[in-house]
């Protein structure tokens, strides 16, 4: 069997000495081929889990392997070869323009002056064409929508040509459009043999996008498994503490979510 | 403007290297008296003794001073992801202050003859080894009080380089109140930047700390450029944040030093030449930082230069971080609004 691109195990941590753990025993593993879905209410861990899987937050307990290679062993470099991180909050006042921005993903494969090669420019073209940003190119960051801004820093995970992509909330500010286009883009790169982890609010396009999905809450795996095993009223109701419906789309028989609102 | 950074590094510097050969020749040509370039070369005093002995070492000094507090500039404002940080940010203008000071306070005591004789060993004024001395004690300060749970926090380092340099500042005021008024008077003219003539080997080491420093800035520049992702996202593409702002920090404080020592405190260059250079490079620092070093070399030169020229009727010289200023502001200004 081939090595998981992710593999924790049994994970703990806690933001401060007298604060409540955030991720409290944790384990959760992403294959290639696969895109596994990150679920939950807020503040249930899901961010928290998804830097320590990256190795950017350290574990009180618990181990985190990428291709099998403990991910806090690694040398920094390395490991950004291995996994590629975009976070919920990146920053909006950048004077770089989205080029550069996409070429910084390039970062971990550069020598001694960071000079990008012919190669490491293709790269980052194919990128932006691929988050569909190759148009932005030449505008800097700080001059573009939240959306726009979206698909550049999208572009830069690309860049960085990782087996592994941990994308916190990466549909938060993209249109339906967008939406689509970055499902099919990380599920292409899984058909190659690479792998996702999508921390995602919106369950039906989690339900549609991920072949697997984990329900954190309060730091704790509620459930994990396919899509239709774990988008049940019951445990969605238990997590999020509302009353949910899931009714099979008609056309693909995906399940399709929905709070039901008080009117 | 789809060109790699490697060609735009080389083409600024296409660009600017003429620059600081017109502003050097400049420099070299301007003076008190005419020099004549034919006699000088052919060993004809005084000429020859008046471009070499002179003129020389002080465009030289200018140039090592301007290529160090600008790198040191970059540096730190990238560094605090701040663009008002300037080379003395972090307190050093007011350890060099106090130093300065102090060398004056002892005038005359036993500790003013050791450091007499420790200055003198050095090549340096008793005043210089204090103000060199007092930057770098500050500087040392500010980043131990900058640190907090193992980890160095810029914006903390910040405020106490900010509540430091008034500290300082009220303690010279404090010092000079006590002091013979002429003797701090001169003391503090020096501190406020003056070009004047350096042995050689104490120019030739300055300069070797600033290309030193320069050259560790412009390797560690594509990790800058990361950094303004946040300490998380540079993290994330395999920066050691804490290790290159410890690295950074170090180097710019070396080449500020270097440049304190020489010069004491000349003002506006850190601040305003690498906004200059972002203004027509952009803020990639693997351009910005070797263009901000020639661009500041060039700056220094050429403000030392109008100093001499403009006040030559005077039969004096204002401090050349008084120039840079004068000469600096508008100068921003036209390029701030050229620009939008």
């Amino acid at each position: 069997m081939s090595k998981a691109l992710l593999a924790v195990d049994s994970v703990r941590y806690r933001h401060g000495p007298d604060s409540p753990e955030a991720v409290a025993g944790v384990s959760l593993r992403v294959d290639p081929g696969e895109v596994v879905g990150l679920i939950g209410p807020n503040a249930a861990g899901k961010s928290t889990l998804a830097r320590i899987a990256c190795g950017l937050l350290r574990p009180s307990h618990g181990s985190v392997r990428l291709r099998g290679d403990e991910a806090l062993a690694l040398h920094r470099r390395e490991r950004a070869r291995r996994v590629a991180f975009l976070s919920q909050d990146e920053p909006a006042d950048l004077p770089f323009t989205a080029r550069e921005v996409a070429l910084m993903g390039r970062a971990p494969h550069l020598g001694l002056w960071a000079l990008e090669a012919t190669g490491d420019r293709a790269l980052a073209a194919a990128a932006l064409a691929e988050a569909d940003a190759l148009d932005l190119a030449d505008r800097p960051v700080a001059q573009l929508s939240g959306g726009e801004r979206q698909r550049v820093f999208l572009a830069r995970v690309f860049a960085q040509d990782a087996a592994l992509l941990v994308l916190d909330e990466p549909t938060a500010a993209l249109d339906l459009a967008h939406q689509v286009m970055l499902v099919a883009a990380v599920r292409r790169r899984a058909q190659r043999g690479r792998g996702a982890l999508l921390v995602l609010h919106d369950l039906a396009l989690a339900g549609a996008a991920c072949d697997r999905l984990a329900l954190l809450r309060a730091g704790r795996m509620l459930a994990e498994g396919r899509s239709l095993d774990v988008l049940r009223p019951d445990l969605l109701g238990e997590a999020y503490g509302t009353q949910v419906d899931v009714v099979p789309d008609p056309a693909t028989g995906q399940p399709l979510v929905a709070p039901r609102i008080p009117r | 403007m789809n060109r790699s950074a490697a060609a735009r590094a080389v083409l600024a510097l296409l660009a600017l290297v003429p620059l600081v050969v017109v502003a050097a020749a400049v420099g070299l040509s301007l003076g008190a008296g005419n020099v004549s370039l034919g006699a000088a070369l052919r060993g004809v005093d005084p000429d020859a003794t008046v471009l070499f002995r002179l003129r020389v070492p002080r465009v030289v000094l200018a140039a090592v001073v301007g290529a160090g507090l600008s790198v040191a500039g970059v540096a730190l404002q990238a560094l605090l992801r701040n663009p008002l940080a300037d080379p003395f940010v972090f307190g050093l203008s007011g350890g060099a202050a106090i130093g300065a000071a102090l060398s004056v306070a002892v005038t005359g005591t036993v500790l003013g003859a050791a450091g007499i004789s420790a200055a003198g060993w050095l090549g340096l004024l008793p005043t210089q080894l204090a103000a060199v001395a007092g930057a770098l004690a500050a500087a040392v300060l500010v980043f131990t009080l900058g640190r907090a749970r193992g980890r160095l926090h810029p914006e903390r380092a910040l405020l106490v380089g900010v509540v430091f340099n008034s500290f300082a500042s009220a303690l010279v005021i404090a010092l000079e109140s006590v002091l013979a008024p002429e003797k701090t008077q001169a003391v503090l003219l020096w501190l406020a930047g003056t070009l004047g003539y350096e042995p050689e080997p104490v120019l030739l080491a300055a300069g070797a700390v600033v290309l030193a420093a320069a050259a560790v800035l412009t390797a560690l520049a594509g990790r800058l450029n990361l950094l303004a992702l946040g300490d998380e996202g540079a993290a994330a593409l395999g920066v050691d944040v804490e290790a290159t702002r410890i690295i950074c920090f170090f180097a710019a404080s070396a080449a500020v030093g270097a440049a304190v020592a020489l010069t004491g405190l000349v003002g506006f260059v850190g601040l305003v030449v690498p906004h200059a250079v972002r203004l027509v490079a952009g803020p990639d620092h693997r351009v910005v930082l070797p263009a901000s070093a020639l661009g500041g070399a060039a700056f220094l030169i050429l403000a030392d230069a109008i100093a001499r020229v403009l006040f030559r009727g005077l039969g004096t010289e204002p401090p050349v971080g008084a120039v840079t200023a004068l000469l600096g502001a508008p100068l921003f200004v036209l390029l701030l609004r050229r620009r939008t």
